[in-house]
């Protein structure tokens, strides 16, 4: 009787000591958080546009001007109101001479190793004959790789660009499981000349400077774009494989001649496709199929 | 037999290709000519501008050699070749281009190609400017009138001299702005009532009230008039936001108020049931 009493008793206190552990768990870090608060509540560390760190009254801190970093970031996550920015790529034009993937990796800070933009060697099946691919992020319409971010890290913005923010990343690279185009790649070490780049203002739309332990990819230039520029793989190409527009105007331009056609027409006269569109992913890259014998 | 004649034939068609790299003909004409303005500073930095959006990818950096690997090779705008050729000559290839040199004549316009021949020079000190003898040359002064005849779908051009009197044989190129580069509508001459017509594609998409960017450029001789203006010419567009409505992929922003509602209502009916629960172990202690 009395070591059932005992028994009882022991469960009791068990079950008791779990529930308060539990509460604790969770709430200890929202008491730790309001006293960090709470304990920072004369000064405040704060960056400037020029990217010094100083420490400031904080009731004064909410009349300092950081509005550079912040404005990017905002832009970057905008995109341009009205605008639909596809790309072409005249596989029957390519050459492989790479200057459109050298052009990106020094612009995004990448390693020889890393690809925002890859030029593979692709064979006709039956044919056997032999072609040249560049192959980027398709900034799908419909992006698995955003479905899965837990983080909000990779969004879509309006004019159709997918961009990743690298300071809400947390690195779990659910995205390249999720990308059926191998389109990212991930920064496993220090990134490139990291040393050169460490006071640089991180701007969204370049994804420079790229920090270790975040996920990268083609970010369509956007940068460039919002300059009116075509995005750098685009003007770097000697053999006009490239076209970049925007689909609401209907209109797309030549990265090396400059020409300006219409997409729908360059579009059908060429029977262009998409890579792998069974997956419903519709992507914003375009490929003119390899004419035989070029 | 057979083999020799292979080989001949080989030998031929190799001298015949050799012939077509080295040397490209350009009709007197267009080898003398030259422009009208002196190269200063400004023109050569416009040029630049150009030069790097649309030549470095093969021509490489002036100076460098770092041309790109072609056959034929480009070349670079500061060694001999180039400049041992007129004005003239450059003005003329950079227009008409061969190969794989584009033609740049739909891209560029003529005071274009000239900045870029003013940077090519600019690599040259012994250059010195060869100005034309403007002397009993009228420069032919005009301007322009555009409207769109929406019975036609046509865009009529109205060229109007100085004296106010239309002009014929004007050279007119028609474009559409774009957001990286100008659409060419076409080219055409002035008739004798100084009119030129463009055909517009109905079904081009224009912006929220049908409107789209109209360029024009004239030529005539020396003189040269260009205008640019927005103009009621097709259906008016809508443009969907590529993220409108909800997907799979949608942020909490996107969620609508009722599964926000229900989202916060169940987490907190979760949080007060384990509350309770504590609290009924807490009271439990105390009776036992
Ligand atoms: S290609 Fe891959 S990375 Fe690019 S949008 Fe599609 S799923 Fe995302
Ligand atoms: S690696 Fe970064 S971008 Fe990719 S899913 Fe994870 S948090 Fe999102």
């Amino acid at each position: 009787m009395g070591n059932k009493e005992k028994g009882k008793q022991s469960r009791r206190k068990f079950l008791q000591n779990i529930g308060v552990a539990g509460v604790g768990a969770i709430s200890a870090p929202a008491i730790l958080f309001t006293a960090c608060s709470s304990s920072s509540d004369k000064k405040t560390k704060v960056l400037t546009p020029d990217n010094k760190l100083i420490e400031i009254d904080s009731e004064n801190g909410l009349a300092i001007d950081t509005t550079d970093k912040s404005y990017l970031n905002k832009i970057g996550r905008e995109g341009i109101p009205g605008k639909k920015f596809v790309m072409v790529i005249d596989l029957g034009k390519c050459r492989n001479e790479r200057k459109c993937m050298k052009a990106c990796q020094s612009e995004h800070q990448l390693k020889p190793e890393q690809h925002h933009l890859n030029v593979l060697e692709m064979e006709n099946p039956s044919s056997g004959q032999t072609y040249f691919m560049p192959k980027l992020c398709q900034h799908c319409d419909n992006p698995p790789c955003v479905t899965v971010c837990p983080v909000d890290a990779t969004f879509k913005r309006q004019d159709g660009i997918v961009l990743v923010d690298n300071e809400r990343c947390i690195g779990c690279r659910f995205c390249i499981a999720a990308c059926p185009y191998s389109a990212r790649t991930f920064n496993w070490t220090e990134p490139r000349d990291s040393e050169e780049y460490k006071d640089i203002t991180y701007n969204m739309e370049l994804n420079v400077p790229q920090k270790k332990g975040t996920v990268t990819k083609c970010a369509f230039s956007a940068d460039r774009i919002r300059e009116g520029k075509l995005p750098y793989c685009n003007s770097a190409c000697p053999n006009g494989v490239y076209y970049f527009g925007d689909a609401n105007e209907d209109l797309v331009t030549n990265g090396t001649t400059k020409e300006t056609v219409r997409l729908s027409k360059l579009l059908k006269q060429n029977s262009a496709y998409t890579l792998m569109p069974e997956l419903g992913t519709q992507p914003s890259v375009y490929y003119l199929p390899a004419r035989e014998n070029s | 037999m057979n083999k020799k004649f292979y080989i001949l034939f080989t030998l031929v068609c190799l001298s015949f290709s050799l012939i077509a790299q080295e040397s490209w003909e350009v009709i007197a004409e267009e080898n003398d000519n030259l422009s009208i303005i002196m190269f200063d500073e400004e023109l050569e930095l416009s040029g630049q501008i150009i030069y790097d959006n649309s030549c470095k990818s093969c021509h490489g950096n002036p100076e460098k050699a770092d041309f790109s690997k072609m056959l034929p090779e480009p070349g670079d705008i500061a060694s001999e070749s180039f400049q041992n050729q007129t004005d003239g000559s450059l003005h003329y290839k950079i227009r008409i281009g061969r190969g794989a040199m584009p033609k740049f004549e739909d891209a560029l316009d003529s005071e274009e190609v000239w900045n870029l021949v003013a940077y090519i020079r600019s690599f040259n000190k012994n250059y010195i400017q060869k100005k034309p003898n403007l002397e009993g040359i009228v420069i032919p002064k005009f301007s322009l009138a555009l409207s769109f005849d929406e019975n036609i779908d046509k865009l009529v051009v109205k060229t109007i001299g100085d004296d106010n009197n239309p002009m014929s044989e004007v050279e007119l190129k028609a474009y559409i702005k774009g957001s990286f580069g100008n659409y060419l509508l076409g080219k055409t001459l002035t008739n004798e009532m100084g009119i030129g017509y463009f055909n517009v594609d109905a079904k081009m998409p224009g912006d929220a009230e049908g409107k789209l960017e109209v360029i024009v450029k004239a030529r005539k001789g020396y003189g040269s008039a260009k205008t640019m203006q927005k103009m009621i010419m097709v259906q008016p567009s809508t443009f969907e936001s590529a993220i409108k409505g909800r997907h799979l992929w949608s942020t909490a922003k996107q969620a609508p108020i009722w599964l926000k509602v229900t989202f916060f209502f169940t987490i907190i009916s979760i949080w007060l049931m384990i509350l309770y629960v504590v609290f009924g172990l807490k009271k439990l202690k105390k009776y036992s």
